[in-house]
């Protein structure tokens, strides 16, 4: 492994940027994302910042069951965001719809369908250490030597 | 000033700040025990009561299937909210979920179970496949045919002069099949769940 890519290695293992996007939830998820960053998970101290602009973000959050209103825009947003990069489903609604995927709604789940998604994070709403492990997770497996890997 | 200098750089540089700059870390990743989480076995024998599945809020969350020579509910992450019904509804302990079971002990409560079957005439053209399909018609009468007509009233419902006709709604087991088998969507369950709570003996808080 070059210098560079292991001085790139360390860098991002402690900077993560995190943009989260809400395609039709209940707003349980967000709040729970918002305790992600309360002093009691406090996530900056593992190096994950929330921009909320997908021009700066490494990491998606995707939260809700995919509205109408969302076809394209959520296809939009994630090309904006520059690689490397990777898209986590917080929640059910993403995975599956959640208690709105029943007969006569518009949701259109699972989020997979629509961008690639890079992990799942069940719950209803998951909680704030399993939103941290999982956003943990995809940083070691998709951005650790990343260059190397996509040359 | 140089004096207030030295002090500043002599707090500033103790050794313990520098250890909790470098090496700070608040609360483990951990969930406590008595969290909630997705129910898991207790090893207790499931009886294929189906109460799980009726008391299931969310779609697609619990089914009880084959599991070697019994059954067994399962759960599905992605679906399941996490909110413990199952493991109260469940007669025989078959599943538990963070403190659940000790508290419903502990406070005496359970659940009871009721349906209403609710039809909508408009959409209801009266073709009998809700009657045919009901599991609990086809054992009350065994002879009911393709039109769900039946002579038989222990039924719960049956087609009487092309008009549907609810006799029984208490023998309802919830089951939903008949909402499944309708070409219309005209036959819904409704699932009534309600908390029980026996009263605390004299003395105790
Ligand atoms: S998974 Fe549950 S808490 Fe999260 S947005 Fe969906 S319904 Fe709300
Ligand atoms: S915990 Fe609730 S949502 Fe999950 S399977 Fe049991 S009843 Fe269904
Ligand atoms: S829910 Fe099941 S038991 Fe009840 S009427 Fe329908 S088919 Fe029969």
């Amino acid at each position: 492994m070059s210098l560079l890519q292991r001085i790139k290695n360390k860098v991002r293992a402690r900077s993560i940027h995190v943009a989260y996007v809400d395609v039709g939830s209940c707003n349980g998820c967000d709040i729970e994302v918002l305790a992600c960053l309360a002093p009691r998970y406090d996530i900056e101290q593992y190096g994950i910042y929330v921009h909320n602009n997908p021009r700066e973000a490494d990491v998606l959050l995707v939260i809700g069951a995919y509205t109408p209103g969302w076809e394209e825009k959520l296809a939009m947003v994630w090309e904006k965001i520059p690689s490397p990069k990777a898209a986590i489903a917080i929640g059910n609604c993403p995975i599956s719809g959640c208690l709105f995927n029943r007969r006569e709604t518009f949701i259109d789940p699972p989020v997979r369908k629509h961008i690639p998604i890079a992990a799942e994070v069940p719950g209803c709403p998951p909680r704030p250490t399993e939103i941290l492990q999982a956003i943990l997770s995809v940083r070691d497996s998709v951005f650790f030597n990343w260059e190397a890997e996509h040359p | 000033m140089a004096s207030s200098l030295f002090w500043y750089v002599r707090e500033f540089f103790r050794a313990e700040w520098i250890r909790k700059f470098l090496f700070a870390r608040t609360a483990p990743l951990v969930t406590p025990p008595h969290f909630r989480g997705f129910p898991e076995p207790t090893g207790r024998t499931c009886q294929h009561a189906l109460f799980c599945m009726m008391a299931c809020p969310a779609p697609g969350a619990i089914e009880v299937v084959h599991a070697g020579d019994g059954w067994m509910p399962k759960i599905h992450k992605g679906h399941c909210i996490r909110c413990g019904l199952c493991v109260e509804a469940c007669p025989n302990g078959v599943l538990k979920s963070g403190r659940i079971l000790e508290t419903m002990e502990r406070e005496g409560t359970s659940l009871i179970f009721s349906f209403r079957i609710a039809i909508d005439l408009e959409l209801c053209t009266g073709c009998g496949n809700c009657c045919t399909a009901c599991p609990v018609n086809k054992e009350a009468d065994a002879q009911m045919g393709a039109g769900g007509h039946s002579s038989n009233d222990e039924v719960i419902m049956r087609v009487q002069d092309g008009d549907i006709v609810v006799i029984h709604e208490d023998k309802c087991t919830g089951c939903k099949t008949c909402e499944a088998s309708c070409p219309n969507g005209a036959i819904r369950i409704a699932r009534i769940l309600e908390g029980s709570q026996e009263p605390v003996p004299e003395g105790v808080q």
